[in-house]
């Protein structure tokens, strides 16, 4: 009998959980298909949104009755970036990602279609001078009631990233789901976003047939805020219990008359007991799987990072929701650009920053943060890429030329652009098998006594190439048999972005599940297309 | 009651029925290379040389870069299990967990101390009158009540310190290869865990190799659970070496895994397992690292500027805001023309981070109904998760001013060392303390406010707080907030008179406790939790 069968049975018997577990993960790597991520939304300077019901989707099976904003039938909004092809349903969680910019006038007209008996409900647009139009007096901004509409008018005066949020009986209706985020892109690119370093950055997309998925080379008008690629995360959490409620006291109101007795809701929200840990309204494995996929109608984001060596990428981070989260990026630290659209600069000089480097970056209801993170490799003291002098593979022995920050970034069509010259050709293992090169510091030890995860390229280097001349085209299968991250193809070096609260890492009691997914730093051999 | 040799042997007869079907038959070994290509001289190796400048690299015969002069840092070791044990609760609950305990630097560790070793240290084989036992060196100094005895104290501190397990290699000529005896591994590493974990403390530029050895869970047998090291906040990690069992590889019961890092830079790190987070890391898998910056390696007669700058002439140790967003230490915007040989947290070039002492603190917190749980084969929930028993350095007040190793009887009847960390600070009069502190609480946010003595903030998440001009944004406080997964550097400064004008006097007591105030309890007891003492020497 061997290892697996018996860790099964003792499981069933005595922890379901650890059932529930393997089932998930049976779940979530069932389909290993390559998606991609970037920050779509929809853009113009008039957007006509709704706010409805619909239940959304969540990876125990259990669909959640929600509210949200969504596109207003009457409206065909446009989409960016343009390369990736959107749909915006009449109510999704979050709202439709607004992308503006700067100094253009931006009017947001909101259509209640709300059951009656949820009364009214608006948005807020922290951090604009708003003035709002139509609708009724709420006690913080003008309301749509039920069937009624309201605009709201503004000039997207800074750029950067925002939430936005309802304004009406906000502890329900946010948890509910009433949240979005707007983006507002800076009017004049610094001209070092479109040269030097960034301009050999694209080249290199470019050269292995990779589109451009930015909404903009700069998130500020500001030479320190340059990137190559971006992405949007919104943290959330959910209680079921209160959407439960809602579902059934709107479902007793029926179809009642908009402020006649007996028309409102009146569900608790204390005390608070989330089930759900939400990255972009939908909790992982969910949350990996691509931009508008059709299984989520209502919850079109996902969060699927994936990035080459030495890009510049811009993470927008926004916290929704009541609760902060401690979102744990692998890998690197995050730069903090600015937070609710507010540079952080040096006192003493303007051109520099100060904002904080953070492995931790706390979310916090209603604040968004930008920042910059990049993967190099930069001091492994080991070649990465396995490069081997005495191999007769070409692509074994391919030159780094440091530039004069120690990176080989000559050539953008090369394999190893970017490679941290100072480490190249230097072995890893004492004694490899494969093609790289041997008499390093370590030895692995024999693969039975290790389990390799579906996110394991297979090898310790990078890249198809390298992990092909390593271990061969197969990698080393983990035991589930199940490759997310296949050797032959992509090979890339994963990490997991999480909650670092690690109860928020699963779903309704299950892990894995909740406020995780997997960043994936690819070879450049490994095409990074957004669209898929 | 549970007959727990007879677990062992099953264990053992289980390990052995794996090792019989590869090819490699000892699944169980440490690894530390007593000289390597970064650090080619195996005597240089067992001590930090002084910092004169960037290591020197030339192309070598094999197509990389070799040192050909000012070799930098050195190497070191470290062995631990990852199992399972006991812990004591500040209201004097045996509390299960699954842990790591230390199985190199024993002595080291339980006197407060990290158990990294030099080669010289790690390298050697025990030598004892009497053989290593379970419980050691609890055991074998006769440590029967707390606290230690000097005589006790006088006998750890001249215990091993080597890789438990490790023998002459019979087929190897006798020689120390990293070849161990599994016997006193399972002796010394089963029911032995700690919290928090091993402390590890490096300097920038070693080579640090890190070995985990899984003895497996002795009161969980049925979950053959493996175990990972994610070291927490390492830059430009490499995935195999992130220890995220999705994306890497878990080590199985009865196998030893070494993990391989160039210590990265200066800061407050920690460690923590990384399988099924929400479950190992409540239930105790979680550990302190630092790495110490080559500022503390400059002579006495440079100043600190000036070692800086020569640390922009290596692309590795440069830190150039015009080409690097992720650069925390620019030279400073003022050069206070201080000189080395001191002790600092970060390469600040204007010894703005220089301590007298310092103490590593992790902030924690155990649910009893989870642990409850996990020791008794039930399904576990995570929505609801609620610590009840709040922990600095795994001991709730008035634990945490007991001086010395905390005890714990486990289930194999013998006391082991299970929380080897006072977190008592103690201060000489004018000097400054710096407390590395480091949040592995897996439910909420915790605070720590500083009654007394102002907090000044110098670091969060192991970046020193510095603008890219150069300008210091350190700030005073008295209260820190973290989440799991953060840390922060905090310097109190008793060289600063008190508000009155009057200096901290030797005898005066400060207190760090929570104004989260339902963290001042330990479970039902309405006393003691998130809270220890500053005492002035």
């Amino acid at each position: 009998m061997n290892s697996m069968t018996i860790k099964y049975e003792t499981s069933l018997k005595f922890s379901m959980s650890r059932l529930i577990r393997l089932v998930m993960m049976a779940l979530c790597v069932a389909i290993p298909v390559a998606v991609q991520a970037a920050a779509p939304g929809i853009t113009g300077t008039t957007f006509k949104l709704t706010a409805q019901t619909a239940y959304i989707s969540q990876p125990d099976g259990q669909s959640i009755y929600s509210w949200g904003y969504g596109c207003d039938t009457s409206y065909t909004p446009t989409y960016a970036p343009s390369n990736i092809p959107g749909t915006c349903s009449s109510m999704q969680v979050p709202g439709p990602t607004l992308i503006v910019t700067e100094g253009q006038t931006v009017t947001v007209t909101l259509n209640n279609s709300l059951p009656a008996s949820a009364g009214n409900t608006s948005i807020l647009f922290p951090g604009f001078k708003v003035t709002p139009s139509g609708g009724v007096a709420g006690l913080l901004t003008q309301e749509a009631i039920p069937g009624g509409t309201v605009s709201y008018t503004f000039v997207a005066s800074t750029p950067g990233t925002r939430a936005y949020y309802s304004g009406t009986q906000s502890d329900l209706q946010v948890e509910m789901g009433l949240y979005g985020a707007i983006i507002v892109l800076p009017k004049n690119i610094p001209g070092a976003c479109t040269s030097g370093l960034a301009a050999k950055n694209l080249a290199a997309q470019g050269h292995w047939g990779e589109f451009d998925f930015r909404l903009a080379p700069a998130a500020y008008d500001h030479a320190k805020s340059c990137y190559d690629r971006e992405y949007l995360f919104q943290f959330a959490e959910m209680d079921p219990n209160i959407h439960s409620q809602a579902d059934a006291q709107v479902a007793a109101a029926g179809n009642c008359t908009a402020g006649a007795l007996g028309c409102s809701l009146n569900v608790p929200t204390e005390p608070y007991h989330p089930a759900y840990f939400l990255i972009n309204g939908r909790s992982m494995p969910d949350d990996m799987d691509s931009n508008y996929a059709a299984q989520y109608p209502h919850q079109p984001y996902n969060g699927n990072p994936h990035m080459h060596p030495g890009e510049q990428v811009l993470l927008r981070i926004v916290g929704q929701g009541r609760w902060q989260h401690p979102f744990h990026e692998h890998a690197n630290h995050v730069r903090i650009l600015a937070r609710d659209g507010n540079l952080i600069l040096s006192q003493s000089d303007a051109t520099q920053l100060a904002g904080p480097l953070l492995f931790t970056t706390t979310t916090t209801p209603g604040l968004a943060m930008d920042g910059i993170f990049y993967y190099t490799g930069r001091g492994l003291n080991w070649d990465m890429y396995g490069h081997h002098p005495g191999s007769t593979n070409p692509n074994a022995t391919l030159p780094c030329i440091p530039d004069a920050n120690g990176y080989n970034t000559g050539d953008p069509t090369a394999i190893n652009y970017y490679e941290w010259c100072q480490d190249h050709n230097k072995p890893l293992q004492v004694a490899p098998f494969g093609d790289v090169n041997g008499g390093g510091p370590v030895t692995l030890p024999d693969a039975n006594i290790l389990t390799n995860g579906a996110w394991y390229g297979g090898s310790p280097y990078f890249g198809p190439d390298a992990t092909v001349r390593a271990v061969g085209s197969t990698g080393v299968t983990p035991p589930s048999g199940t490759i997310a991250n296949s050797p032959s193809t992509e090979a890339g070096y994963a990490f997991m972005w999480h909650s670092h609260n690690e109860r928020e890492i699963t779903t309704n009691n299950a892990f894995p599940g909740g406020m995780m997914m997997m960043m994936l730093v690819d070879s450049r051999e490994f095409v990074i297309d957004e669209s898929k | 009651m549970l007959n727990l040799s007879i677990f062992e042997r099953m264990l053992m007869t289980l390990l052995m029925s794996i090792c019989a079907g590869t090819a490699i038959a000892a699944s169980f070994r440490v690894q530390c290379p007593t000289s390597t290509i970064t650090h080619p001289v195996a005597a240089n190796n067992n001590t930090e040389p002084s910092y004169v400048g960037p290591t020197v690299l030339a192309p070598g015969a094999n197509g990389y870069l070799t040192p050909t002069a000012n070799v930098n840092g050195a190497i070191k070791c470290q062995q631990i299990s990852g199992g399972d044990g006991y812990a004591t609760m500040g209201d004097g609950t045996q509390t299960y967990m699954f842990s790591f305990s230390p199985l190199s630097g024993l002595a080291d560790m339980a006197m407060g101390l990290p158990g990294t070793q030099f080669p010289s240290v790690f390298n050697t084989v025990y030598s004892g009158s009497t053989p290593l036992v379970p419980g050691d060196p609890a055991t074998t100094i006769g440590a029967t009540s707390l606290p230690l005895s000097s005589a006790q104290l006088s006998s750890l501190s001249t215990f091993y310190n080597g890789a438990i397990g490790q023998v002459p290699d019979i087929d190897n000529g006798n020689l120390i290869d990293g070849h161990v005896d599994p016997r006193q591994i399972m002796d010394i590493g089963v029911m032995n865990g700690n919290i928090p974990a091993p402390l590890m403390a490096i300097d920038e530029d070693d080579e640090f190799f890190l070995t985990l050895t899984n003895v497996g869970m002795i009161m969980r047998p049925d979950l053959f659970e493996q175990h990972t090291v994610h070291f927490h906040g390492y830059p430009n990690a490499s995935a195999l070496y992130d220890g995220v069992p999705d994306a890497s590889v878990a080590i199985n019961i009865g196998g030893s895994f070494t993990y391989y890092y160039l210590a990265p830079d200066a800061g407050t790190y920690f460690w923590h397992c990384h399988i099924t987070p929400p479950e190992h890391l409540q239930m105790g898998m979680v550990g302190q690292i630092y790495v110490r910056p080559r500022q503390n390696r400059v002579p006495a007669t440079t100043t600190l500027y000036a070692a800086l700058q020569q640390q922009q002439n290596d692309p590795r140790t440069a830190c150039n805001s015009a080409s690097d967003i992720l650069c925390s230490n620019p030279l400073p915007a003022v050069n206070t023309g201080a000189k080395g040989g001191g002790k600092y947290a970060y390469n600040d070039g204007d010894g703005s981070t220089y301590y007298d002492v310092e103490y590593p603190i992790q902030i924690h917190g155990f649910d009893p109904n989870f642990h409850f749980v996990g020791m008794t084969f039930n399904p576990e929930g995570f929505a609801d998760m609620k610590d009840k028993y709040f922990l600095l350095n795994g001991r709730s007040y008035p634990d945490t001013v007991t001086p010395g190793p905390l005890q714990t009887q486990s289930s194999d009847g013998v006391k082991h060392f299970s929380q080897p960390l006072p977190s008592i600070i103690n201060i000489p009069a004018g000097g400054r303390a710096l407390l590395r502190i480091s949040d592995l609480d897996v439910t909420e946010y915790q605070t720590l406010a500083s009654l007394g003595i102002p907090m000044n903030v110098i670091a969060i998440n192991a970046k020193l707080l510095r603008d890219q001009a150069g300008n210091n944004l350190n700030y005073n406080t008295n209260s820190i907030t973290l989440a799991g997964g953060e840390s922060i550097d905090v310097v109190l400064d008793t060289s600063i008179p008190k508000p009155d004008g009057t200096a901290y006097k030797t005898g005066e007591v400060y207190y760090l406790y929570t104004p989260n105030l339902d963290h001042l309890a330990n479970d039902a007891e309405n006393f003691g939790g998130l809270m220890t003492e500053v005492h002035i020497n």
